[in-house]
């Protein structure tokens, strides 16, 4: 019954992953663009998310508030003023631009937040639920709680509104889409908001076990990446999948394999399963167009 | 006269729906054979399943290889009459037997002069090292003197070796047709495969399509395997057509036995452009 | 007599190899001007530094000019390099050759292990790949002390070359040499038959199969080349350099060498130079001798993200094509499609 203690963890890890890797599917089913500035966006609303907070004084709750209108705010502005004016380019150069984004964010940071690192408290800051042998804070719990309703919240809109339907039509063929009268333009908008509040979410949820510096969310955004690539691409629910199973083997492989190289392991074992199931473990094996 | 290429019962499908129904065919050697059929009948399929971008549910493409091209790449050939089946081989390994194709949507450089996109055509027959290529070692220098002057020849034989020197990107889409064309002959192919050559051409560049194919075979003794909708250029230079509808076979025969043939009629009905 | 010779020259500069040799000469007055403190020993490094990520970046141009791919790995395949040849050099005590050379092979071979497992599926599982053999060289670096001395920073020496005892000055002629190789190099590899491949591949891929062209075997080319480059800058760097500490080798660096690529100019040989100038020297030298705007921290972030977001949406051709665009307004043309004409149109288009 030991192995329950790290499991919960994981389970804590894996809804930040997961959140961070809804981004990004969100974004690549949409505007087929390799969303590598997923973790940096985050990492810059989730900035200003501490900075109102440890400024102003005002109640965490507030400062998330700011912090997804800076995050959808972000997402209007990226998809707005760059993504949709980059039609014509090819997909590495989309892929480009939002490793460009990545320094833009990582150099606005310290500019508008200064430079010391911030601290942002836990919503929670003490008490636990005994679980037989295992402990979870009140706080862990509310993570992984925020981290399923969300994700789970995402599909019923995905699969049961009218702007769910829009955007899996959108993800499925972008012109098609438009022919039929979806307005993809506002859909890939929606889904560049989104992804910025997914980040801010994962962002405010990873913050507390470290301090708020620019680089603060990169394991998460290298985490997320795997997670689509362990889920595979073609569904929205795969990387999910993915993000839960990389934070439960992260956890264990540090704590019975190497408390330093946990993660660099991992990685490396998902490269290879990517040499037996090349699209991930949900994704279809897909066909060029010749 | 002996065959080049044999289909034999070629199957298909997508996501349940067959797009292509124990297909059996063959061309002769230096044959020029059209494969028609209504929209969606599957002809480009059936390209792309002969040239192993697709790989077929079932069925086998028997493909005649020269005894000394499969010596010259140390293979053996599959079956006692010297054939070899495509079917599981490399995308990139099939135009090393003599088999080269075009594409719908031409598929060329941009970015290349028109005498460097036809020498993509001559990828495969490159001799020397990356090593010596790197280096610019003697061989790979007069290697790619040769191949640069066959590339000429190509180009001039198509008409459009003047222009050799300027960029792909900007020619019109006559031009880049014929490239594409070009680059098929570097390969000394012994079968060409051609998916739609007519499509975005006007009426006169479509006539000398006709002269050009037919050209084509003369010069270079190959069998040409072509898909066309425009049903004039088909009637007017294949020596035999199989006629399919969504991916079964439906006739066979000379030009004129097809334009008789009842099923053909059939399919076509609604269809009042290409009959 | 005298016109033939003009011919003769006039002809001699359109080749790009004597182009190349004329660059390395120029460049090689640098080290003079410094040793007679016409210019700042200073402004030398910083220069020496530009020429480092200059042949980095010409490796990633073969990757993502030519081969449409994205690496994420540079600067850890760079850093690597440089543990590599202070390793070898300090550690081993095998000198300068065999310090270059293991600086040469061992992450070339490592990146064709990466390619092997990432190219197979999807290009861009290459960029996550080799985020990730980033990362876990970051952490090598930080952790495994007796290869790198940890954060503590790993230093070494001049190398000594054929006898000769180097310094700053000689080691800046070194990698002017260096450089003018791999330009000659990279010249011969774009402009034949592999770098045909390469435009195929590209351009498209279907055709490039169908024309014989085995995809993954050229795309693991490019990435082992790029690696190879990569190697090479980092072990050019720590010989100039004389250190090496972990953070240098993150992923800003990477970042900052795909900048280089798309603002000098996708498939260009002297627009990556350029490139490296803009992206290195321009905040090192001018950014940060401005007044007010040259404390902002961050600031040669946002210089190079900026860079990057505006050239690929506004000049897709980098530097490389505005200097196309300028000579073609300059030099009276037939009307006829030229060249440089269709350059631009694609360009623009």
């Amino acid at each position: 019954m030991e192995l329950l203690q790290p499991l919960l963890r994981s389970l804590e890890t894996g809804s930040v992953y997961a959140l961070a890797a809804l981004g990004i599917i969100l974004v690549w089913r949409t505007s087929l663009v390799m969303h590598f500035a997923q973790g940096s966006m985050g990492m810059f609303s989730g900035t200003a998310v501490a900075f109102v907070l440890n400024r102003t004084g005002a109640p965490l709750w507030l400062s998330v508030l700011f912090g997804a209108l800076v995050a959808v705010l972000l997402g209007f502005a990226v998809d707005f003023a760059v993504i949709r004016r980059l039609k014509r380019a090819t997909a590495v150069g989309k892929e480009i631009v939002t490793l460009g984004l990545i320094m833009v964010f990582l150099g606005l940071a310290p500019i508008l937040f200064g430079t010391d690192p911030m601290l942002l408290p836990k919503a929670i800051p003490t008490g636990d639920v005994s679980l037989g042998v295992a402990n979870l804070s009140y706080n862990a719990l509310l993570n992984i709680m925020v981290g399923i309703v969300v994700a789970a919240g995402l599909f019923v809109v995905l699969q049961k509104t009218k702007v769910g339907l829009a955007i899996r039509a959108t993800a499925s063929n972008e012109s098609t889409a438009r022919l039929m009268g979806i307005p993809t333009k506002t859909v890939t908008l929606l889904a560049w908001a989104m992804a910025g509040v997914l980040g801010m979410l994962a962002a405010v949820m990873i913050a507390p076990t470290t301090t708020v510096t620019p680089t603060f969310m990169n394991t998460v955004q290298v985490s997320a990446l795997f997670a689509c690539v362990l889920g595979g691409f073609q569904t929205f629910y795969g990387p999910v999948l993915g993000a839960y199973l990389i934070a439960v083997a992260s956890n264990f492989l540090k704590l019975y394999g190497s408390s330093v190289w946990g993660d660099q392991i991992l990685y490396l074992l998902i490269l290879v399963f990517l040499l037996v199931r090349p699209n991930g473990l949900v994704g279809k094996t897909y066909l060029k167009k010749v | 006269m002996s065959e080049v290429l044999r289909v034999e019962n070629l199957s298909i499908s997508f996501g349940g729906l067959a797009a292509v129904d124990d297909l059996s065919f063959s061309v002769s050697d230096q044959e020029i054979f059209g494969l028609i059929g209504p929209n969606g009948a599957g002809k480009t399929t059936v390209f792309n399943c002969i040239t192993q971008f697709y790989k077929p549910d079932k069925g086998s493409v028997w493909f005649t290889v020269d005894p000394e091209r499969l010596a010259a790449r140390r293979q053996k050939a599959d079956n006692a009459e010297g054939q070899i089946n495509l079917v599981g081989r490399p995308v990139h390994s099939i135009i090393n037997y003599g088999l080269v194709r075009t594409f719908q949507n031409v598929e060329i450089i941009g970015e290349l002069s028109l005498v460097d996109n036809v020498l993509i055509g001559g990828h495969v027959d490159f001799r020397a090292s990356m090593l010596s290529q790197m280096l610019r070692l003697p061989r790979a220098r007069a290697e790619e003197k040769a191949y640069r002057e066959k590339a000429m020849e190509a180009l001039d034989f198509l008409g459009i070796g003047h222009l050799a020197d300027q960029l792909a990107g900007g020619q019109p889409y006559g031009v880049r047709k014929r490239l594409e064309m070009a680059r098929t002959l570097m390969a000394e192919p012994k079968l060409i495969i051609l998916d739609e050559p007519a499509a975005g051409l006007n009426e006169s560049e479509t006539d000398g399509l006709a002269e050009t194919i037919r050209e084509i075979r003369r010069r270079y003794e190959c069998a040409i395997l072509l898909v066309e909708h425009d049903m004039g250029l088909v009637m007017s230079v294949c020596d035999r057509i199989c006629a399919i509808s969504f991916g079964k076979f439906l006739a066979m025969g000379t030009p004129a036995e097809i334009q008789q043939d009842p099923l053909v009629h059939e399919a076509y009905l609604g269809e009042r452009d290409d009959v | 007599m005298t016109s033939t010779w003009s011919a003769a020259a006039r002809r001699a500069l359109k080749n790009s190899h004597v182009q190349f040799l004329i660059l390395g000469a120029a460049l090689l007055l640098l080290p003079v001007l410094s040793a007679n403190g016409i210019i700042k020993t200073s402004t030398l490094s910083t220069l020496g530094f530009v020429l480092i990520y200059a042949i980095v970046a010409m490796g990633l141009n073969l990757l993502l000019g030519y081969s449409g791919l994205i690496s994420l790995g540079t600067a850890g395949f760079m850093g690597l390099g440089a543990y590599i040849a202070a390793y070898v050099q300090d550690n081993l005590r095998l000198g300068f050759w065999v310090a270059l050379l293991a600086a040469l092979v061992i992450p070339t071979i490592i990146g064709i292990l990466v390619g092997v497992v990432s190219l197979r599926v999807r290009s861009i599982y290459l960029a996550i790949a080799t985020l990730c053999i980033s990362e876990i060289l970051l952490k090598t670096f930080e952790q495994a002390e007796w290869f790198t001395r940890g954060t503590a920073g790993k230093q070494s020496t001049f190398p000594v070359i054929f006898g000769i005892h180097t310094d700053r000055r000689f080691m800046f002629s070194v990698i002017v040499i260096a450089l003018v190789l791999i330009m000659m190099l990279t010249h011969n590899i774009v402009h034949g038959h592999l770098g045909r491949a390469l435009h195929a591949m590209r351009s498209s891929e279907v055709a490039a199969q169908a024309m014989g062209v085995n995809v993954l075997k050229y795309k693991l080319f490019a990435f082992a080349m790029a690696t190879l480059y990569a190697g090479l800058g980092g072990a050019l760097y720590l010989f100039f350099l004389r250190s090496s500490y972990p953070s240098s080798w993150n992923l800003f660096l990477s970042l900052n060498v795909i900048a280089m690529v798309v603002v000098g100019g996708l498939r260009s040989i002297f627009g990556t130079l350029a490139g490296a100038f803009v992206i290195f020297a321009v905040p090192e030298l001018v950014l940060k001798e401005l007044p007010v705007v040259g404390d902002i921290p961050g600031l040669p972030y946002i210089f190079s993200g900026i860079l990057i977001v505006v050239v690929i949406m506004f000049f897709p051709q980098g530097l490389k094509g505005l200097a196309d665009r300028v000579r073609h307004a300059l030099t009276p043309r037939p009307p006829s499609v030229t060249k440089d004409a269709a350059v631009v149109q694609e360009a623009t288009r």
